[in-house]
């Protein structure tokens, strides 16, 4: 499932052209109007990523914030995946490669090797949405995620870590059954392009 | 063999034929899909349904139109906690492709 430049490619760029790379708090919620006017979450729940803030927003059909919550993202900066990093072992994967993509993606329920119900945002680089796991201690994956700041919640590999509960009581009821949109904004100068938007 | 033995065979005979014969035929038009049989090659000809449900990816095209821009900062962040209001997504209207069970096969994520 690779970033699909939407229709309304144009309109996003026009609205989001003047903050590309930066990440004001109102971002997540204009791209969510600017989407329900423009019918690019096709009529579905969907969520907004904003990986400077390292927080998820997931919305209902008609642009109304269910909730927001802190997430955590890729260690490296960068708002692209290196090209076949889905197919390679975890232990193949360096850390400047270890990178949330920013874009529009066509989400969809899907369960990982451990038969785990996640939300695949981007099957072919492997990046989904899915309850944190704390499995490596060292990580600190939920302290993380307790702390206040953004700047500590780069740890994954590129996915994006979501609280239990908040997974449970929003993402799966909005995108745990059926295809979705998930946007993830650009954190880099120029990574507007993969929402459609032009470099700078 | 004695008269008897020859009688419980006979029963056993008639008995098994009549089970048999209340047995479903094999069809290629079965009323109900999931009970079909009579499968065929796909090269040779229709298959009978084996009772699976066809997977509806055709997710419909959403009409693109231009919107308004509208301005909000509204939007609490930083604070490390989840924020939620509302009441689920029960009453939302999705015209996405639904698909209760997953499209794509298990693969690991990246963590």
């Amino acid at each position: 499932m690779n970033a699909r430049v939407s229709s309304c490619g144009v309109l996003l760029a026009l609205l989001l052209a003047p903050l590309p790379g930066s990440a004001a708090p109102g971002d997540a919620q204009r791209l969510a109007r600017a989407a329900v006017a423009a019918g690019d979450n096709k009529g579905g729940s969907f969520a907004v990523v904003d990986k400077q803030l390292a927080r998820v927003f997931v919305f209902k059909a008609d642009g109304t914030l269910l909730a927001s919550s802190p997430v955590l993202l890729g260690l490296a900066r960068g708002d692209a995946s290196v090209p076949g990093i889905g197919e390679r072992k975890m232990s193949e994967i360096r850390p400047e490669e270890r990178t949330t993509p920013a874009g529009r993606f066509t989400s969809e329920p899907g369960r990982n090797l451990s038969g785990e119900d996640i939300v695949w945002v981007d099957y072919d680089a492997a990046v989904s949405m899915h309850r944190v796991r704390p499995n490596v201690k060292a990580e600190r994956r939920l302290e993380r995620l307790a702390t206040p700041t953004a700047a500590d919640n780069r740890i994954t590999y590129g996915c994006i870590n979501v609280p239990v509960a908040f997974y449970d009581t929003y993402v799966e009821p909005a995108l745990g059954h059926r295809q979705g949109v998930v946007y993830v904004l650009p954190e880099m100068p120029g990574g507007g392009k993969t929402l459609g938007l032009p470099a700078e | 063999m004695t008269k008897t033995s020859t009688l419980i065979a006979v029963l056993t005979l008639g008995a098994a034929g009549a089970a048999f014969a209340q047995g479903n035929p094999p069809t290629t038009a079965p009323a109900n899909p999931a009970t079909g049989a009579g499968q065929q090659s796909p090269a040779g000809g229709a298959m009978g349904t084996t009772g699976t449900t066809p997977q509806n990816n055709s997710a419909t095209t959403g009409t693109s139109s231009s919107g308004s821009s509208q301005s909000s900062g509204s939007m609490s962040s930083g604070t490390g906690t989840s924020t939620g209001a509302g009441t689920g997504t029960g009453s939302d209207t999705n015209t996405m492709a639904s698909s209760s069970q997953p499209t794509r096969a298990a693969r690991a994520d990246r963590n």
